[in-house]
């Protein structure tokens, strides 16, 4: 299993901030969905999804509401905020300039 | 907002921690479930699924604790977490806590005292707009006609002249008369000291002239306690000394100039016509303020060829010496300067006094971080980081050191409430003193600094030792640390052997007054100020003395009424400038200046002052007879020594007859125990009755009684002349005791600072004694074991201490050696190197630092060797 360094930290919150821009969700539906849509080849070490999902929340990009889930139990459900939708577009910006100059590295060669 | 809803959470992260720490753990509670709910519906037993759930969540602890480092409070809950280990440590060591806070308290109490003391009577800004532009004429030019003269010749400074401390009988309608106390002014004064009245106006310039109706302007205290803060009492007419005056103003409160006890200000009255009053006199003294830019250099450059003007504007010749010393300097500096050397000097004992805090609560520290060596050690070895141990002692210290600080304060404002009662009265600005905030903080920080110092340095010992101590191996003093606390002690007993010194010789000073002869000896003597309106003195004054005298000696026990025109001891003279017989002078020498006390027949005989040769003043030395003077025996030693004084002559210079001298009597102190000032050059004494007082007059009653009259005099003499104002009643005891106030307050604030520093010392000399001794209970006990004597095992601890407390008081003898001419000013018949107290004082502070070594001696002594060597 991946440590949580073994993704840029960087990536996770872009991660994070995709997954939440959705719908408001748990923190352990994030950790299945990124799982899930990247074909479990991203393995998160799950519990390290927590102390970035608090950082975000410290910097007001999320925000938490506790609500019941469908199973009646109480969870913590994070949802982007104005300032996070912001941070979202820059980093998805950043993101592809990043993976488009990679591409264009890896088949030059 | 997004710094709104930031600011929300930071508040709930730090004052609803349950909830947000209930948050985290359900959140990370239901992740698990959902996991292991997961894993249970793909067929995993539930113990295997609550353990995979937890393998692919982490280890929980640290998440959480990760958690916890993303909130933005976390060095503020680290901090106050801190200050709740640090009270909790406090509170489990009481002992190390109060000796710690009550040493830190008193450092700096004393020292924020003192300090503040100082500040507010030698640089704290005067309370008038640029004070820094007032000047003072050092060298007095005092007089009507001189000052108010030099005031409309100068132009770079505006100067105005005033004088305190005037005595008036003050009647508000009523014939009953009480005293008050009036301070003279030119009309320029407001406008020099930049203060106008709170309500009317202050002088105007004509009010100046002899001819213009009496005016006064009340101090905002008169106006309250004497007028109710009547707001109409402008134009309101009272009288002094039997003259009416308008009240035209009244000053703002906190307006204290000359002096905080003035009631009234009246104008200066110039006559031009009263040579005598106007040029004699002398009473007026110059105040100024810088006019333009030229600062005090140009001040200096006018007033030369200004004094020289005014010189020959007398209407007799001066000595071309007068005013010659004349130099404008800064108001505020001649206002602290006979103040300065005395409240330096107890500045600088409270900060030694701190400087030994200092070394007792860093020995105190020491101590604790051996004893927590192994706390620090197994915390460290538990993972603690370095930087967190050290902000933990920090955070320690500073509550500490603000606990002391708190209780300093307090110990500071109880200190400068009391002084201004111990001080003389006439301190100036005595009455504005208050903790300076800075002061607080300066000294605060001077032992947080030491504080800081004696207990992170041991933590370094301990990076390089853990392992030892880790193995529980014996936490012993390493020669290290031991060798600073002996060092320290060895400091703080030399700073106590300095201040104890000091003391010392302030002490033998006050001790040398008292033996000080007065040359009055009488017993069962009580003086009375009587001050009497224009329509009693001069005309009539005699018959007024005459049935004063009437009544009281008729009262039981009265032996006898006597007077003069001055108290003895009271540091008040009346000094006239004068020619005497086969020592005459040229104008450009500064003039022979004589001591002239007026006193009524039986005057020396009450006082009990010893006649040497001749005859002593009698009834037969009227107004009429030959004018007649009796003269001190050092008077007469320096002006005749080789021949009889006897029917020589002397007058004074500004004019009038030749005195015989009749009579020599033995030296009196007449003002002051520590003699007269150094520019008087000989006293002497004339009849009462050939220098009646002119104008109203203020004169001292002697009554010699063989039974307590003190109680009685004021209503007798009420009874008989309700206008005759009697105060200041007092014995000629008192009156001695009283004129000591200067240096006993001194001596007595000086010896207490030492004594507190003595106990400090030799507290820090028992404390680290102590300690040492018990560390070294192992070593002890093999030697006891050995066969070592109970007296060699005392005589090995006290080896020590005997060592450091010589290198103390050496030390300290040489620091008092060079400090003590500072003291030099304050000092009477001893030297700034008195042998008694460079001997005595050492001597005191060994034997009490050997004192205080002995008990841990004995104690050690005492040990059970067999215990101690099976303890481990």
């Amino acid at each position: 299993m991946a440590k949580s360094s073994d993704l840029i930290q960087g990536t996770l919150d872009l991660l994070i901030l995709k997954t939440v821009s959705l719908e408001p969700v748990h923190g352990w539906a994030i950790a299945k969905r990124i799982q899930q849509v990247s074909n479990e080849v991203l393995q998160v070490q799950q519990g390290s999804l927590y102390p970035a999902l608090h950082r975000l929340e410290q910097q007001g990009w999320i925000t938490a509401a506790t609500k019941p889930t469908e199973s009646g139990r109480i969870a913590k459900f994070y949802s982007l905020t104005r300032e996070g939708k912001k941070q979202l577009a820059l980093e998805l910006g950043q993101w592809e300039r990043l993976s488009q100059a990679i591409g264009l590295v890896v088949r030059g060669v | 907002m997004l710094w709104i809803s930031k600011l929300q959470m930071r508040l709930k992260t730090l004052f609803r921690r349950d909830q947000v720490e209930g948050e985290l753990s359900g959140e990370v509670a239901f992740h698990l479930a959902e996991q292991k709910a997961e894993y249970m519906a793909a067929g995993m037993s539930e113990a295997d699924a609550t353990a995979a759930a937890r393998r692919a969540f982490g280890p929980v602890a640290a998440l959480e604790e990760e958690c916890r480092d993303q909130r933005r409070t976390r060095w503020l809950e680290d901090f106050l977490q801190d200050i709740r280990f640090a009270l909790r440590s406090f509170q489990k060591s009481p002992s190390f806590t109060i000796v710690a806070v009550l040493t830190l308290a008193l450092g700096i109490g004393a020292n924020t005292a003192f300090f503040s003391a100082a500040y507010g009577i030698l640089f704290r800004p005067l309370p008038y707009p640029s004070p820094e532009r007032l000047v003072d004429l050092n060298d007095g030019i005092g007089g009507v006609g001189p000052v108010t003269s030099l005031r409309d010749m100068t132009r770079e400074v505006d100067y105005a002249g005033y004088l305190a401390g005037n005595d008036v009988n003050f009647q508000d309608g009523g014939a009953e008369a009480s005293r008050a106390r009036t301070a003279l002014a030119t009309w320029n004064l407001a406008r020099v000291l930049g203060v106008g009245p709170a309500l009317g106006r202050w002088f105007a310039a004509s009010e100046e002239r002899v001819e213009s109706p009496r005016v006064a302007v009340l101090s905002d205290r008169m106006w309250r306690e004497r007028f109710s803060a009547d707001p109409d009492v402008l134009g309101r007419r009272v009288r002094l000394n039997e003259r009416e005056f308008e009240v035209v103003g009244v000053m703002p409160a906190g307006f204290a100039f000359p002096t905080p006890d003035t009631d009234l200000w009246v104008p200066v009255r110039v006559d031009p016509r009263n040579i005598g009053e106007t040029w004699g006199g002398g009473n007026l003294f110059a105040i100024g303020r810088l006019r333009t830019g030229g600062g005090f250099e140009a001040a200096r450059v006018e007033l030369k060829p200004a004094i020289d003007r005014v010189r020959g504007m007398f209407p007799w010749r001066m000595p071309d010496l007068w005013g010659a010393s004349a130099t404008p300097v800064p108001y505020a500096e001649a206002l602290s300067k006979d103040v300065k050397p005395k409240v330096l000097a107890l500045s600088a004992a409270s900060l030694l006094l701190l400087l030994i805090a200092c070394g007792n609560v860093g020995n105190l520290l020491l101590a604790r971080a051996v004893r927590r060596e192994r706390e620090f050690a197994m915390r460290e070895a538990l993972g603690a980081r370095v930087g967190r141990l050290v902000r933990q002692l920090l955070t320690e210290n500073l509550v500490l050191v603000t606990l002391g600080g708190a209780a300093g304060l307090f110990a500071a404002e109880l200190v400068l409430e009391a002084l201004p009662l111990m001080l003389p009265k006439d301190t100036p600005r005595l009455q504005e003193l208050r903790p300076d905030l800075l002061l607080v903080t300066a000294a605060a920080l001077s032992m947080l600094g030491t504080v800081v110092l004696f207990s992170i340095a041991p933590l370094f010992r301990l990076w390089r030792m853990r392992r030892e101590c880790l193995m529980g191996k014996a936490v012993t003093a390493s020669r290290r640390t031991s060798g600073l606390s002996l060092a320290l002690i060895g400091v703080e007993l030399a700073l106590a052997t300095t201040l104890l010194i000091g003391a010392a010789l302030m002490g033998r000073t006050l001790w040398q007054l008292g033996q000080v002869d007065s040359g009055i000896h009488a017993a069962g003597v009580v003086s009375a100020r009587i001050s009497v309106g224009p329509s009693r003195c001069p005309k009539g004054c005699e018959a007024l003395l005459a049935e004063l005298q009437r009544t009281l000696i008729n009262e039981p026990g009265v032996r006898s009424v006597t007077w003069s025109n001055l108290a003895p001891l009271d540091r008040e003279l009346s000094a006239f400038a004068s020619d005497i017989q086969d020592h005459p002078k040229a104008a450009t020498e500064p003039a022979f200046m004589i001591s002239q006390t007026s006193v009524s027949p039986g005057y020396f005989e009450a006082l009990g002052v010893r006649l040497f040769r001749g005859r002593l003043l009698g009834d037969a030395d009227g107004a009429g007879a030959v004018k007649v003077m009796v003269i001190t025996e050092s008077t007469a030693k320096r002006f005749w020594p080789a021949e009889p004084a006897l029917g020589k002559r002397m007058r004074p210079m500004a004019g009038g007859e030749w005195l015989t001298v009749v009579g020599v009597v033995s030296d009196v102190a007449q003002y002051a125990l520590t003699g007269f000032p150094q520019w008087i050059d000989g006293a002497a004494y004339v009849p009462l009755a050939q220098s009646m007082p002119s104008g109203s007059a203020r004169l001292t009653m002697f009554v010699s009684s063989a039974q307590p009259v003190e109680g009685r005099l004021a209503g007798l003499v009420r009874a008989r002349f309700p206008d005759v104002v009697v105060s200041r009643v007092a014995s000629l005891e008192q009156i001695r005791g009283e004129s000591l106030t200067d240096q006993r307050s001194t001596a007595w604030l000086l010896e207490l600072l030492a004594g507190l520093g003595l106990a400090l010392g030799v507290a820090g000399v028992y404390g680290v004694i102590s300690h040492r001794a018990s560390q070294r209970t192992r070593e002890i006990g093999i030697r006891m074991a050995m066969g070592a004597s109970a007296a060699r095992v005392v005589g090995m601890v006290l080896k020590e201490t005997v060592w450091v407390s010589v290198l103390g008081a050496v030390m300290g003898m040489a620091a008092a050696y060079g400090l003590s001419r500072f003291l030099g000013s304050l000092l009477f018949g001893i030297t700034t190197h008195d042998t008694v107290a460079f001997v005595v004082c050492p001597l005191v502070l060994l034997v009490a630092a050997v004192v205080a070594a002995a008990i841990p001696a004995m104690r050690a002594s005492r040990t059970d060797a067999a215990m101690t060597l099976r303890g481990d």
